[in-house]
C-alpha cells in the first residue's frame, strides 16, 4: 500500500504556484487509482502554514509543514533539510513534487538521503494492479519510456503544464514537523532579470514565438536587415504577449550580419536549450532541424513561416508551413494586430 | 606560404614526424610506424630525434571534426589491409561483408532524357529490341571483367575503420592523431619542408583578426608526411612549389556522391552484393551499390570532370539514378541514413607528383596511388602508407636523415616494386578515351583492362576548365538564346544553379520527394551527412579573382556544389556559405576559369578548413 | 587569489545531430547502433568543463579533473576532439552509461572515481557537471553524487560563477521566468550543475592537447571497469513518439493572407 506525499514549496506570499497545484491534481488522481493509498501534503517555506489552504479538497489527509524564515527563498541546504524532514515524518513510499527549479534542485539529493530512488520530469503517472509507473522522456525529448521501481521511497518530479491545476475547496488540517535546518555557506541575494527585460520564455504565455537565424541572414537583396528584424519581433511580442524563443543558431550569432540584441541562451529552445510548454508556437526564419524541434515536443499547435518549402517544418514537424518571407508576413501581422 | 596575419607570438613546437590528414594512407603509415617504433613490451624502442632521450614525437592533424570522416564505399580486395592485420578477424569491422556477388549493369534510359551519343542510342535500341537481354531497362554484363572484380574482397565502413585505427594508434601512446585541426600549409625553407603550420583560429570569414585570435601553431618536424587526399591543400602547395615531374598531369577528376541507405525489409539483396552501373542518368555517370549487413547499403554515383555540362549537379543525378527501374527495384522503400560527397583524383598514376623531397614524403591518393581502372583507392592508399612506414622505421633505426635520397631509396623503391605501382601502371591509359567521349572511353577502358595496360584509346586529358562549355553552348538545340538568358536570370534571382532548368528542358521529371530516400538536397545535408561549420576559422573556399567570376559564363561551381554552399551572388560572384559545405573539394577542379595560368590554379581555391560532414555510417 | 580544485563530471552522449532509435537488447534498453554513433561530451557538462578551465586559468595553482564514465573506446574518441580545448587531468571509468541507466548507480561509480583522486583538496573542491544530461535529462546524477561526497552547498542550472578575491563566489542559477537567482557562496566545497554558462567554445590549442594526452592516455588505459546493472530502474517500454504531423505546406499565398491566417489562429482559443 502506498503512502503518497506531495512535496511543495510555498511561495513568498504564502500561496502555491501553478506547478504545485498541478502536482496536487496528479497526486490525487494517482491516489484514486491505488487502493487504500494514503495521501499527504508536505509544504515548506516561510509561509508554509498559509499555503495549505490551496490544497484543500484534493483528498489530502493532512498537510505537514516546515515553516521557517530561512525557507523564504530557495537554497539547497535548507530546502533539502526541510524536505528530508517532511518525507521522514510522512513515512511516504511515493514522493511527488513539481519539477520547478526549486524542487528539482533538491529532490535527487533528498532521495539519496532517504535511501530512496528518483526519477524526474514525469509527464504522466499510472498504476496497474497496484504497481505505479511514470512516463518520462529520454534523450532530450526524442523518445518516451515508461519507468517503474520497486524501491521506496520513490521520488518523482512532475513536469509543469501537464496536469490541470487543483482548485481548492474547503479546509485542510495541517501539522508542523520539526526540522533541524543547517547553517549554510550560501547567502541568496535575490533574483536578477536578464538585461533584455521581459523578452524571455514565459511559460504562462499561450503563444511561443521562435525566431531563427534567418532573421539575421542576408535576404534576397544581398543584405542583412537585423534592426528591421528586431523592430518586427519586438513589435509582435508587444502586441501579442507571446513568449520569445530562439534557435541555437540565432542565439549563438555574432559578427557579420549582427545579432538580435535581446536574445540570450535563456531563449534557446531545443536539445541544448529548453522544452517549453505552450498551447501554440510560431516559428519564423527557423529551419526546423531535429535538435531544435525536439524542444517543441510539448507545444501542441505549430505553425512556421519559412522561405524554404523543404525545411524541417514541412517534414511533419508543423501543422502548417507558410512558404513566405517572414519579414513581410510579420510586418503585416503587426499591422493587423495594431489595427 | 604567405602568412595572412602579422606574426604575433605564433606558437611553435618540435616533432619527429608530422602528418597532414588522416585517411587510409596516413593511417597505414602510422600503424606501420608505431609498430616499428615499439619494442617487444610496447614501450618505445627508438628515441626521438628532435628531443634525444624522449620517446618519438609523432603527430597527425586531420581537418575534419572527427576521425570517422570517410565518404568512400568501400569495396576493396583489401590485400594491403589484410597484410597489416594478420591476426585480425575482419568480420568484426563495422559493416564488414565478404563480396558475395558482383554485377555490372548497363542502364538504358527509360525516360529518353539523357544525352546519348548516336552510337549509344543505336546500341540502346538494339538492347531494347531484345527484351530477354534487358530487364528493368538494364543489361547485365554476362561476366565481370577481371580487372574490375573484387573477388575475395569485402565491404566495410571507411569512417568506422578510420575511427578504429585512430583508437589503436592513440592507445599505443606512440602517435597522436588530432581531429578538427586543419593544416594551413607546409613550412618550406631553403627547398626543405620543415614542418607544417596549423590554421589560424579566431579570425572572421575573410581571415581578419577577431577577439580571441589564436595564431596557428608551427609544428616543425624532421619528416612531414602529406596524405591529404585528392584535393589536399598541402599536396597542391608542394606541387606548386616543386612542380610536377615531366609528363605528369592532374586533369581528371570526379565527384563521388553517395548515401548509406537502410533497405526495406523485403529487399532481397544479400550482404556482399556489389553492383556497378554505367550508362545512366547520363552516359558519363557511373554508379555503385554495395550491400552491407543489417540491410544497410551504400549507393552512389561519380560525376566526372569530362562530363561537359556546366550544370553537372551530382545531387539531382543521384536521385534519378536511384530511381532507375533496375535500382529502384532494390531501393524502393529504403531510407537515407547518411549522405556525403568527396572528390576522386582520376588521373591516378598519371598524376603522380614527386613522392619525396628533403624532409617530406607523400602517400595516398594525393600521391597518385588510386587505381582508376579497378576503381580502387583505399587499399592502395593504405599500402603506400605502409611502404613509407617501413621506410621511416628503417631510416630511423639506421640513424639516417629523412632527406630526398634516403627516402627515395627506402620508400620510393619499395613503392616501385609493389602491386600498387604495377597495377597503377596497367591502368594508366584506362580512361584516356573518355576525353573523346563515352563510347571511346568504354572501349578504351576495355582495351586497357584486357591488354593489361598495353593499349588504350588515345585522348589528351584537358583540364576541366579547358573543356566545359557555357550554358548557351551546352543547351544549344534545347534552349534558344532567349530561353537560356531567361534561365540565367532565374538562376541569379532565385539564388540557385541552372541545372534544374536544363534538366527540365531535357525532359527529366522533377523527383517527387518521399521524405525517406528522396529528400531535398538540404535535408540530405542533415540526414546523416550532418554538416557543421566552425566559426573560428577563415572560409576555406575562396574566390581568388572576383572579376573573373563576373565574366564567367559557365558558373559550374554553383551547379556542381555538393552541398549547395555556393550560390549565385551579386555581380556574378558566387557566395559561399560554409555551413553547407561538405569539403568535397569539387568546386576546386570544377571552376571554369584559371587564376594562375602558370600553375593551372583555378579561380576558386579550396583550402583546409574544419567542419563538414560528421557522419556515423559512411 | 583563491585556489580551486575543480572536478568536472561529464558523460558522453550521441551527437545531437544523429537519428536515435531505442532498441531492447539482452542488457536492457539502448540505442540502435549505439557503438557507431559519434559521441560528444554531454553539452552542458562541456560548458562546465570550459568554465572550469577558465576559472583555473584565472586562479593560478588551481587544478581541473575530468571524471567520465563511458565506454573506453568512445571516451578516447571524444577526448581527441576535446583535449585541445581545455586543460584537465582525466579520471576515466569504463562503463556503459547511457540514457537508460540509473542516476544513482552512475553517481556511485563517479563517487568511487572522485574518491580515488590523489591530491584532491576537499576544502577547495568545486564539483562541476551539467545540470542535466542530454541522455537521461534527469538532473539527478550530479546531485546524488554531491550527496554521496557530503557536499552541502548545491546549485543547479548555473550560468555564471564569479570568484571574488576572498575566495567567495557569486553564482547565478536559472529559475523560472527567464530569471537568475543570485547567491553568494562564501567558500568551497560546493556543487555546481551548469547550464550553458557564459563562455564560447574555446579554440583548439594543440599544445594543451599534447599535454592533456600525456596524462589522459595512461588514465584511459587504467580506467576501472564498472558494470552498471540498472539500479532497480525498470523500463517497460521505450518508443519514438509518433510525432509526424500532416503538414499543410502553403505556397504562393500572398503575405497579407498569410498574416490574416496567423492572426486568426493566434486569436483562436
Ligand atoms: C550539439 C548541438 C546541440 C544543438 N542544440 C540545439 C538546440 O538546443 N536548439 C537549436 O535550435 N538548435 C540546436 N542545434 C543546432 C541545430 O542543429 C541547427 O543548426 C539550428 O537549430 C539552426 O537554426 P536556424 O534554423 O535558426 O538556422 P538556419 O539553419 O540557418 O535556418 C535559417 C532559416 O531561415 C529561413 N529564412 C531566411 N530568411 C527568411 C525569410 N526572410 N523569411 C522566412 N524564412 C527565412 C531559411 O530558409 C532557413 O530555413 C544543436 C546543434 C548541435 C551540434
Ligand atoms: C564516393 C566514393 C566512393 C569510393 N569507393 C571506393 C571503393 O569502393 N573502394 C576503394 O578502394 N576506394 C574507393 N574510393 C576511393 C577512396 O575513397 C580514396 O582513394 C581513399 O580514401 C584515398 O585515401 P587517402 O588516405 O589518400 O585520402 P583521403 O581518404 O582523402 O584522406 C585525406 C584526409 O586528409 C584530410 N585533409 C586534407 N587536407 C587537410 C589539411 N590541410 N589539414 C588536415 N587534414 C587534411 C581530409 O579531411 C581527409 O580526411 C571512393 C571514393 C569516393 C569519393
Ligand atoms: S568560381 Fe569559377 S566557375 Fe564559379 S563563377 Fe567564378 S570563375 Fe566561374
Ligand atoms: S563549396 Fe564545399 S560542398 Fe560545395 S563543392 Fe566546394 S567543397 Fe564541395
Amino acid at each position: 500500500m502506498e503512502t503518497i506525499l506531495l512535496l511543495v514549496a510555498a511561495e513568498e506570499d504564502g500561496g502555491l504556484g501553478k506547478p504545485a497545484l498541478e502536482a496536487a491534481t496528479a497526486a490525487r488522481e494517482l491516489a484514486a487509482r491505488l487502493e487504500g493509498a494514503k495521501l499527504l501534503a508536505g509544504i515548506f517555506g516561510a509561509q508554509a502554514g498559509r499555503a495549505g489552504a490551496a490544497l484543500a479538497g484534493a483528498g489530502f489527509g493532512e498537510a505537514l509543514l516546515v515553516e521557517h524564515e530561512s525557507l523564504a527563498r530557495a537554497r539547497f541546504a535548507t530546502d533539502a533539510a526541510a524536505c528530508q524532514a517532511l518525507v521522514a515524518a510522512s513515512g511516504a513510499s511515493l514522493v511527488l513534487a513539481p519539477a520547478t527549479s526549486r524542487l528539482q534542485r533538491v529532490l535527487a539529493a533528498v532521495s539519496a538521503r532517504c535511501r530512496g530512488a528518483v526519477d524526474t520530469h514525469a509527464t504522466a503517472l499510472g498504476a496497474e494492479s497496484g504497481a505505479v509507473h511514470a512516463t518520462r522522456w529520454f534523450y532530450r525529448q526524442r523518445m518516451v519510456g515508461r519507468v517503474s521501481r520497486e524501491r521506496r521511497p520513490w521520488f518523482l518530479s512532475l513536469e509543469p503544464g501537464v496536469f490541470a491545476p487543483h482548485a481548492a475547496s474547503g479546509d485542510l488540517v495541517s501539522r508542523p514537523v520539526p526540522a533541524p535546518l543547517p547553517e549554510s555557506r550560501t547567502r541568496v541575494e535575490g533574483l536578477r532579470s536578464p538585461s533584455s527585460g521581459a523578452q524571455t520564455i514565459r511559460p504562462d504565455a499561450p503563444l511561443l514565438f521562435v525566431a531563427g537565424a534567418g532573421w539575421c541572414k542576408k535576404q534576397a537583396d544581398g543584405l542583412a536587415h537585423v534592426s528591421e528584424a528586431e523592430r518586427l519581433i519586438l513589435g509582435f511580442l508587444g502586441k501579442s504577449g507571446a513568449s520569445l524563443g530562439g534557435s541555437k543558431s540565432v542565439v549563438d550569432q555574432k559578427g557579420e550580419g549582427g545579432a538580435l540584441s535581446f536574445l540570450t541562451h535563456l531563449n534557446q529552445v531545443g536539445q541544448t536549450g529548453s522544452t517549453p510548454r505552450h498551447a501554440k508556437g510560431l516559428a519564423t526564419c527557423c529551419h526546423g532541424e531535429e535538435p531544435h524541434t525536439v524542444g517543441w515536443r510539448f507545444v501542441s499547435g505549430r505553425r512556421a513561416v519559412n522561405l524554404d518549402a523543404n525545411c524541417g517544418w514541412a517534414q511533419g514537424k508543423a501543422d502548417v508551413l507558410y512558404v513566405a518571407d517572414a519579414f513581410k508576413v510579420m510586418a503585416r501581422v503587426n499591422e493587423l494586430l495594431a489595427g | 606560404m604567405t602568412p595572412s596575419q602579422p606574426e604575433f607570438q605564433r606558437p611553435s613546437m618540435r616533432a619527429d614526424v608530422v602528418c597532414v590528414g588522416f585517411g587510409p594512407a596516413t593511417a597505414g603509415f602510422l600503424m606501420t610506424l608505431t609498430q616499428g617504433l615499439a619494442g617487444a613490451d610496447g614501450a618505445p624502442a627508438l628515441e626521438s630525434r628532435v628531443m634525444p632521450g624522449a620517446p618519438p614525437q609523432v603527430l597527425c592533424y586531420e581537418r575534419a571534426d572527427d576521425l570517422g570522416y570517410g565518404v568512400s564505399g568501400v569495396v576493396t580486395r583489401g590485400r594491403g589491409l589484410k597484410e597489416s592485420f594478420p591476426g585480425l578477424d575482419f568480420g568484426s569491422l563495422p559493416l564488414y561483408s565478404e563480396v558475395a556477388e558482383e554485377q555490372v549493369l548497363y542502364l538504358l534510359d527509360p525516360l529518353g532524357a539523357s544525352r546519348r551519343p548516336a552510337l549509344v542510342r543505336a546500341a540502346d535500341r538494339l538492347l531494347k529490341s531484345l527484351p530477354f537481354l534487358a530487364r528493368d531497362h538494364a543489361f547485365r554484363l554476362p561476366y565481370v571483367p577481371s580487372f574490375l572484380h573484387k573477388k575475395g574482397g569485402f565491404t566495410f565502413s571507411l569512417g568506422q575503420f578510420n575511427q578504429w585505427v585512430g583508437g589503436l594508434l592513440m592507445s599505443t601512446g606512440l602517435a597522436q592523431v588530432w581531429p578538427a585541426s586543419p593544416v594551413a600549409g607546409a613550412l618550406i625553407e631553403n627547398g626543405r619542408v620543415e614542418g607544417v603550420r596549423l590554421a589560424d583560429q579566431g579570425v572572421d570569414a575573410r581571415g581578419n583578426l577577431e577577439p580571441g585570435y589564436l595564431p596557428g601553431m608551427d609544428v616543425r618536424a624532421a619528416l612531414t608526411v602529406v596524405g591529404d587526399g585528392p584535393v589536399g591543400q598541402v599536396g597542391r602547395q608542394l606541387d606548386r612549389h616543386f612542380g610536377l615531374p615531366k609528363g605528369a598531369q592532374r586533369h581528371e577528376w570526379a565527384v563521388g556522391m553517395k548515401a548509406v541507405v537502410e533497405l526495406s525489409p523485403d529487399c532481397p539483396l544479400k550482404p556482399g552484393t556489389v553492383i556497378h552501373t554505367l550508362g545512366y542518368p547520363e552516359p558519363e555517370i557511373f554508379g555503385f551499390l554495395y550491400v552491407y549487413p543489417n540491410r544497410l547499403a551504400s549507393a552512389g554515383i561519380f560525376v566526372p570532370s569530362w562530363f561537359d555540362n556546366p550544370g553537372r549537379t551530382a545531387y539531382r543525378y543521384l536521385q534519378h539514378w536511384m530511381q532507375h527501374p533496375a535500382l529502384w527495384r532494390h531501393l524502393r522503400g529504403s531510407e537515407m541514413k547518411s549522405w556525403g560527397a568527396k572528390s576522386l583524383l582520376e588521373s591516378g598514376i598519371r598524376g603522380e607528383p614527386f613522392l619525396v623531397g628533403d624532409g617530406w614524403a607523400r602517400v595516398g591518393e594525393n600521391s597518385g596511388s588510386t587505381n582508376v581502372l579497378t576503381g580502387s583507392g583505399v587499399d592502395e592508399a593504405w599500402t603506400t602508407g605502409v611502404q613509407l612506414g617501413r621506410a621511416v622505421v628503417e631510416l630511423w633505426r639506421r640513424g639516417l636523415p629523412f632527406d630526398r635520397e634516403n627516402l627515395e631509396k627506402a620508400y620510393v623503391r619499395r613503392r616501385r616494386s609493389s602491386w600498387v605501382e604495377r597495377e597503377g601502371r596497367a591502368g594508366r591509359k584506362a580512361r584516356d578515351g573518355f576525353q573523346k567521349g563515352f563510347v571511346q572511353g568504354m572501349l578504351g577502358m576495355a582495351l586497357t583492362g584486357f591488354s593489361k595496360g598495353l593499349l588504350g584509346w588515345p585522348g589528351r586529358p584537358l583540364q576541366p576548365h579547358q573543356r566545359v562549355p557555357t550554358l548557351e553552348k551546352y543547351a544549344a538545340g534545347r534552349l534558344d538564346a532567349a530561353q537560356a538568358a531567361e534561365l540565367r536570370r532565374q538562376s541569379q534571382a532565385g539564388g540557385r544553379g541552372v541545372h534544374d532548368g536544363l534538366m527540365d528542358a531535357a525532359g527529366w521529371p522533377r523527383p517527387t520527394l518521399d521524405g525517406r530516400l528522396l529528400v531535398s538536397h538540404q535535408d540530405a545535408l542533415l540526414k546523416g551527412g550532418k554538416v557543421r561549420a566552425s566559426g573560428r576559422y577563415a572560409d576555406h573556399v575562396v574566390i581568388l579573382k572576383p572579376e573573373l567570376c563576373a565574366d564567367c559564363g559557365e558558373k559550374v561551381c554553383v551547379d556542381m556544389c555538393s552541398g549547395q554552399a555556393l550560390t549565385p551572388g551579386a555581380d556574378g560572384v558566387p557566395v559561399f556559405d560554409r555551413e553547407k559545405c561538405v569539403h568535397c573539394g569539387a568546386c576546386l577542379w570544377n571552376c571554369a576559369k584559371v587564376a594562375e595560368p602558370a600553375t593551372g590554379q583555378t579561380n576558386l581555391d579550396f583550402r583546409a578548413g574544419a567542419g563538414g560532414l560528421h557522419s556515423a555510417e559512411n | 587569489m583563491p585556489v580551486f580544485h575543480v572536478v568536472v563530471c561529464g558523460g558522453l552522449v550521441p551527437d545531437p545531430l544523429q537519428t536515435l532509435e531505442p532498441v531492447q537488447g539482452p542488457a536492457g534498453w539502448g540505442l540502435k547502433n549505439e557503438s557507431m554513433l559519434p559521441a560528444i561530451l554531454d553539452p552542458w557538462a562541456a560548458s562546465a568543463l570550459f568554465e572550469a578551465d577558465s576559472l583555473a586559468r584565472a586562479n593560478p595553482g588551481s587544478r581541473v579533473w575530468l571524471v567520465s564514465a563511458a565506454p573506453k573506446a568512445k571516451l578516447q574518441q571524444v577526448l581527441m576532439a576535446l583535449a585541445q580545448k581545455a586543460a584537465f587531468e582525466l579520471v576515466a571509468v569504463d562503463a556503459q552509461a547511457g540514457g537508460f541507466s540509473d542516476a544513482a548507480e552512475c553517481a556511485s561509480a563517479l563517487a568511487a572515481a572522485v574518491n580515488s583522486i590523489a591530491g584532491l583538496d576537499r576544502s577547495r573542491l568545486l564539483l562541476f557537471g551539467g545540470w542535466e544530461s542530454a541522455s537521461r535529462g534527469a538532473g539527478a546524477t550530479l546531485a546524488i553524487l554531491g550527496e554521496m561526497l557530503g557536499i552541502s552547498e548545491q546549485f543547479q542550472g548555473v550560468d555564471q560563477a564569479s570568484p571574488k578575491p576572498d575566495g567567495s563566489l557569486e553564482i547565478l542559477e536559472r529559475v523560472e521566468g527567464g530569471r537568475h537567482q543570485v547567491s553568494l557562496l562564501s567558500a568551497p566545497p560546493a556543487l555546481l550543475g551548469w547550464a550553458t554558462g557564459s563562455l564560447p567554445e574555446p579554440p583548439n590549442n594543440p599544445q594543451v592537447g599534447m599535454l592533456n594526452m600525456r596524462s589522459a592516455m595512461p588514465a584511459l588505459q587504467k580506467a576501472a571497469p564498472s558494470r552498471l546493472t540498472g539500479g532497480g530502474l525498470a523500463l517497460s517500454s521505450v518508443e519514438l513518439p509518433s510525432q509526424r504531423r500532416d503538414t499543410r505546406v502553403v505556397k504562393d499565398m500572398p503575405e497579407d493572407q498569410v498574416a490574416r491566417e496567423i492572426v486568426e489562429w493566434i486569436a483562436e482559443k
